[in-house]
C-alpha cells in the first residue's frame, strides 16, 4: 500500500535482516558458533556414552572401583552439559530438551517425589515409562539423587538395588539418547543457522542469559543476597552431590569456550576491542577463584572465611555480567526486552 | 520472576524518573469507556510490579503495587472499577478504584485452578469471564463471577481443551470470543510447555449465558498456538498465535474468521521474519478497518487493513507489546522500555512519551 511507502519519521523503519551476509565477520561468527557448540554437543556425547556404560558395568559388578568410575561418569557428563547449557535456542528446544538434562528449579522436590513413586511401584522400569514421567526423571538430576542423596543412599533402595538400578541404567540410556539426537540435529541445523541472521542476536541473547542466571539464580540465592536474605544450599543446582560450585565453574569455562570467541570478534568488529579484551580478562578472573571456590555450595555459605571466596566469586561474576550483558549489549546493540525475554 | 529484572531496570530506567511527553502536549483520548485514562499492569524501577494508570498529559494517576506480575486487565462496564490478572500462573486477580487505584478486592484462584491473565465483562458490567486453567487435568475453563457480589464464582464453563489465554466479548453481546494457545503447563513445573506434540490450539466461540459451544476453529498447524484475540466493532473476528516450532520457520501469524474458517494472513519475508514467530496484542479498530498487532521477539509493531490482510505500515520498536485503539482511528503502541509510540495509518509513527516504567503485554 502506498501509504507504507510513505512512513519515515521520528520513529525509525527498520527492515529487520533476514539474508545472510556471506564473507562478512558476521557470517564468520555464526560459523564460529555454530563449529564450537557442535563441538560441545559432541563432547557431551561421549561424556554420555561412559557415563551409560559406567552404570551398567555397576550394576553388573558393583565394586568400590566400579562406583567410583560411576560417580565420575556422572560428573563428566553433568560439567560436560553445563558447557553447552547456555544455549538455549536451536534443536535443545525441541521436546523440551534442556529441561529434560536439568530440571531446575525443583522447589517441590518433584526429583525426590518421582523417584520414590517410580521405587516403590511394581511396574518394570522401561524406556517407556521413563518416556512418560517428565523432566524430573529424565536427567542428571535423577541420577543424582540415586547417587548421592544422602536419605536415598541409606535407604532400602540404595544402590546396587536392583530397582534403583534399572531405573539408573534407564535414565542414562535416556539422557545418552537425548544427547545423540541433539548433536545429530545440531548438524543438520547447521544450513538455518548460517542462512538466518537473527540467530546471531539469538546466540548472543542466550549467553547474557546464561551469565544472568548464574549471577542471579545460581549465586545470588541461595547466597541470601535476594529474597529473604536467608543462605540456602538447596536452591542451588546440583546441590546433592555438592558440585553447585563446580557446575558454575563448567558453565563459565563453557562460555569461554563456545560464547567469547565469538562475541569478541564481533566487538572487534565494531571497533570495541578494548571492551573485548576487558571481557577476556574478567573471564579469567571468573576462573581465578577456583579452586578456593570450589567445593560444596553447604561448606562455602556455612563458614564465613569460606563464604568470603563465594563473595569473591560472585562481584567477579556479577562484574562479567555488567560487562557482557549492559556494555557488550549496548556496543552490539542487543536489547533484551521485559516482554520478549518472559512473555506470555 | 523474570531475571532480567533487575539489569533491565538499572540499564532502561536509569534517570527517568518522570514522564516525558514528547512532542505533544497531550496523549490522544482512546476509544471506550475511559477514553482519558490509560492503565497496564508494569514493572518497577523498585524490581517490583504494580499496576500504573496515568492520564492524558502524561502524569501518573496511581500506581498500585501487586505482589506478583500482573498481565492484562479490563474495565468494569457502568462502574469505576478496573481488574488485573496476575500473569500465568496467576493465583488471584485484583480490583481496583479506577480513580484513585485503591485496591478494593483481591480474589484468590479456586484449589486446583489458576487464571492466566485475561478476563472479559458482560456489557450491563455484572458478570465477569475469565480464562483460567484446572492444572491437574489440564483442562481450560472459563470462570463465571458475579461483580455485584464481591466477585463471587458463580459458574464454570469448561473449553474442551488446553491453555486458554485471551477472551473478548464479541459485539453481539452473547458470544464469548476466546484464544486456546493449546500448550499444557503445570504450575510445578515452572512454564515449561509440556505437550508441544500433541498441543491442539483453537479459537473458541462460547456462549456467554449457557457455555454451550457454538465454534472451535483450529489453526492450519497445530503449533500455531492461539492466544490473543480481537473483535472489531463490526463482529469481525481476528486471531494471532504464537508458533511454537523453529525460528527459521515463518508461518502465518494472524488469522480472520470467514465464512466458518481462519483465512491466514501472511506478510512479505521481512515482515513475517521480523514479527518473530510471537504476537503478543492483536487489536481490531473499532472505527475503522485497521488492525495492529505487536511482537517483543520481534520488536516490531504493524498496522494492517483487517478485510484484505494488506500490510500498512511496520514499525521498529523494541520490546513493543500493549496495544490501544484511539479515537479517530490511530493506536497506541508500549513497550518494555516504558515507550507509547502512535501508529497511524496516515502518517509517521511517533513516540508520544516515555514514562519510567516497563508496560507488560497488554494496555487495557
Amino acid at each position: 500500500m502506498h501509504l507504507f511507502t510513505r512512513l519515515c519519521g521520528l520513529i525509525a523503519l527498520v527492515a529487520a535482516s533476514v539474508s545472510t551476509h556471506a564473507g562478512t565477520p558476521e557470517q564468520a561468527v555464526l560459523e564460529q558458533f555454530h563449529q564450537s557448540i557442535k563441538v560441545g554437543y559432541n563432547t557431551l556425547t561421549t561424556e554420555t556414552s561412559t557415563l551409560l556404560r559406567a552404570a551398567s558395568a555397576y550394576c553388573e559388578e558393583p565394586t568400590t572401583n566400579h562406583r567410583k568410575a560411576l560417580n565420575k561418569g556422572w560428573l563428566d557428563a553433568f560439567l560436560a552439559w553445563q558447557a553447552v547449557r547456555f544455549v538455549n535456542f536451536g534443536p535443545v528446544e525441541n521436546n523440551n530438551l534442556a529441561w529434560q538434562f536439568q530440571f531446575w528449579p525443583d522447589p517441590k522436590n518433584l526429583i525426590a517425589r518421582k523417584a520414590k513413586t517410580i521405587l516403590k511401584a511394581e511396574a518394570p522400569v522401561t524406556s517407556n515409562l521413563i518416556e512418560q514421567s517428565g523432566v524430573a526423571v529424565q536427567g542428571f538430576p535423577m541420577i543424582e539423587f540415586l547417587l548421592f542423596d544422602e536419605q536415598q543412599s541409606i535407604g532400602q533402595d540404595a544402590l546396587p538395588a536392583p530397582r534403583s538400578c534399572e531405573l539408573l541404567i534407564k535414565v542414562a540410556e535416556h539422557v545418552n539418547h537425548n544427547t545423540e539426537a541433539l548433536a545429530s540435529q545440531w548438524s543438520d541445523f547447521r544450513p538455518h543457522y548460517l542462512a538466518n541472521a537473527l540467530y546471531q542476536e539469538t546466540t548472543l541473547k542466550a549467553g547474557m542469559t546464561a551469565l544472568e542466571i548464574l549471577e542471579e539464580r545460581r549465586l545470588a540465592q541461595p547466597m541470601g543476597l535476594r529474597g529473604n536474605g536467608r543462605r540456602n544450599p538447596y536452591i542451588a543446582d546440583a546441590w546433592r552431590s555438592g558440585n553447585s560450585l563446580k557446575a558454575a565453574k563448567a558453565g563459565v569455562a563453557g562460555l569461554q569456550n563456545h560464547f567469547l570467541p565469538g562475541l569478541t570478534t564481533l566487538l572487534d568488529a565494531r571497533g570495541e576491542s578494548s571492551l573485548a579484551s576487558r571481557i577476556r580478562a574478567q573471564f579469567n578472573k571468573v576462573a581465578d577463584n577456583f579452586p578456593a571456590a570450589d567445593a560444596p555450595m553447604q561448606t562455602l555459605l556455612g563458614d564465613d572465611d569460606r563464604f568470603r571466596a563465594l563473595q569473591g566469586l560472585y562481584v567477579d561474576v556479577s562484574q562479567l555480567a555488567t560487562l557482557v550483558n549492559d556494555e557488550a549489549a549496548v556496543a552490539l546493540g542487543v536489547i533484551r526486552g521485559f516482554n520478549s525475554s518472559d512473555g506470555d | 520472576m523474570s531475571i532480567h529484572r533487575r539489569s533491565l531496570l538499572k540499564a532502561t530506567l536509569a534517570g527517568c524518573a518522570t514522564a516525558t511527553l514528547v512532542g505533544c502536549s497531550l496523549l490522544p483520548r482512546k476509544t471506550g469507556s475511559q477514553p482519558e485514562r490509560y492503565s497496564g499492569a508494569v514493572g518497577l524501577p523498585n524490581g517490583g510490579f504494580g499496576v500504573s494508570a496515568f492520564d492524558r498529559a502524561g502524569a501518573t494517576l496511581w500506581q498500585a503495587p501487586v505482589d506478583t506480575r500482573c498481565h492484562s486487565g479490563c474495565n468494569r462496564p457502568g462502574q469505576d472499577e478496573i481488574l488485573f490478572f496476575e500473569r500465568r500462573p496467576g493465583w488471584s486477580f485484583y480490583v481496583f478504584d479506577a480513580a484513585t487505584g485503591q485496591r478494593r478486592h483481591r480474589i484468590l484462584a479456586q484449589n486446583g485452578e489458576h487464571f492466566v491473565g485475561h478476563g472479559v465483562f458482560s456489557p450491563d458490567g455484572r458478570w465477569l469471564y475469565t480464562t483460567a486453567s484446572r492444572y491437574e487435568q489440564g483442562q481450560g475453563i472459563v470462570a463465571v463471577y458475579d461483580a455485584q457480589r464481591g466477585y463471587q464464582r458463580t459458574q464454570t464453563f469448561e473449553l474442551g481443551g488446553i491453555g486458554p489465554h485471551e477472551i473478548t466479548l464479541h459485539p453481539d453481546g452473547n458470544t464469548l470470543v476466546v484464544g486456546l494457545g493449546g500448550i499444557l503447563t503445570h504450575p510445578d513445573y515452572d512454564r515449561i510447555k509440556l505437550n508441544l506434540d500433541t498441543m491442539a490450539p483453537a479459537l473458541i466461540l462460547m456462549d456467554r449465558h449457557s457455555g454451550s459451544i457454538t465454534g472451535r476453529l483450529a489453526p492450519a498447524h497445530h503449533h500455531q498456538s492461539t492466544r490473543h484475540v480481537s473483535t472489531s466493532a463490526n463482529g469481525q473476528i481476528y486471531a494471532a498465535y504464537q508458533y511454537q516450532g523453529p525460528r527459521h520457520e515463518t508461518p502465518a501469524l494472524l488469522a480472520r474468521l470467514e465464512n466458518g474458517q481462519l483465512r491466514e494472513y501472511r506478510f512479505d519475508p521481512l515482515t513475517q521474519s521480523a514479527l518473530g514467530n510471537y504476537i503478543a496484542s492483536v487489536v481490531a479498530h473499532p472505527e475503522n478497518d485497521l488492525v495492529a498487532a505487536a511482537s517483543p521477539v520481534g520488536g516490531t509493531a504493524i498496522l494492517f487493513q483487517g478485510s484484505t490482510g494488506a500490510l500498512i505500515t511496520r514499525l521498529s520498536l523494541p520490546d513493543c507489546a500493549g496495544i490501544q485503539s484511539l479515537a479517530g482511528g490511530d493506536f497506541l503502541v508500549s513497550s518494555g522500555q516504558g515507550k507509547l509510540v502512535r501508529l497511524s495509518a496516515h502518517y509517521p509513527a511517533r513516540e508520544v512519551a516515555h514514562l519510567p516504567v516497563h508496560w507488560d503485554h497488554h494496555l487495557v
